[in-house]
């Protein structure tokens, strides 16, 4: 276990390279509701980030590098505000996940509502459970057997 | 029209895969594969000649647009294709450790 992960040079570049993987990512949630993108998309290019490193580094840095436990309680908790923003829309004009912000000027990053608040939460969401889908897939040990 | 035979021939490429292989993996690639053909025919069928992206951005002016219902409903079935392969993933996982083998025709006691 020496020797765990990839070699050096895919280690230095991912080491430069999460960090900008993931503020690109940071960026497309954010303008989700401008340009092209959104949630799921900025969700999807920040858990490629964290599987590069994981590719990268192996599953014993990643896990020590991230609190994976946290993670999950995160992916579930962002599930339960997406409904309770729906519900708060319910009570206060009477229709599911209606808009109760003020909705701004148009084409700037603070206006449409509730719509950028509910592309975070589904980033954090889609880029949570990508990543832990992954994560639990590679826990299952895989021993040599016959070719097919 | 020359397009849509073009996606019915990678859907029937997805089914020869599912059919004809042996091996679980690529068996999985060929359910891939379809549900791509599926989402591309979708996106054709929303296809308008010589319209724009359905975004209205800063200063654009009015022009037609490509439908937008079609592609939003494509993103959802993309979500849902990778919850499919993810379990499919798993499920192959699962007969490895059972079986030590991808091969479908050695994967054949069902108890044990």
């Amino acid at each position: 276990m020496k020797n765990e992960g990839m070699t050096l040079i895919v280690k230095t570049v991912t080491r430069i390279t999460v960090w900008i993987i993931i503020l690109y990512g940071f960026y497309i949630i954010l303008h989700g509701h401008l340009t092209p993108g959104g949630g799921f998309g900025g969700g999807v290019i920040i858990a490629l980030a964290l599987l590069n490193v994981m590719l990268a580094y192996g599953r014993d840095f990643t896990s020590r590098w991230l609190n994976i436990s946290a993670l999950e309680h995160v992916e579930s908790l962002s599930a339960l505000l997406f409904l309770i923003l729906g519900i708060i829309g319910m009570v206060t004009t009477g229709t599911f996940l209606a808009n109760f912000l003020s909705k701004g000027e148009l084409f700037q990053l603070l206006s449409a509502g509730t719509i950028p608040v509910l592309n975070i939460i589904i980033g954090f969401k889609v880029a949570l459970s990508l990543f832990l889908v992954v994560w639990v897939l590679t826990s299952l040990k895989m021993t040599k057997g016959d070719t097919a | 029209m020359t397009v849509y035979v073009l996606c019915f021939a990678l859907f029937l490429i997805g089914i020869y895969g599912i059919i004809s292989k042996r091996d679980l993996i690529k068996i999985i690639l060929s359910v891939g594969i379809l549900g791509y053909a599926a989402n591309l025919f979708l996106i054709l069928v929303a296809y308008k000649k010589d319209a724009v992206y359905p975004i209205l951005t800063q200063g654009s002016v009015n022009q037609p647009m490509v439908d937008p219902l079609p592609q939003a409903l494509v993103l959802t079935s993309i979500v849902i294709e990778l919850g499919t392969t993810a379990l499919l993933v798993a499920l192959a996982v699962r007969l490895f450790q059972k079986y030590k083998t991808f091969d479908i025709t050695k994967i054949r006691r069902l108890r044990g």
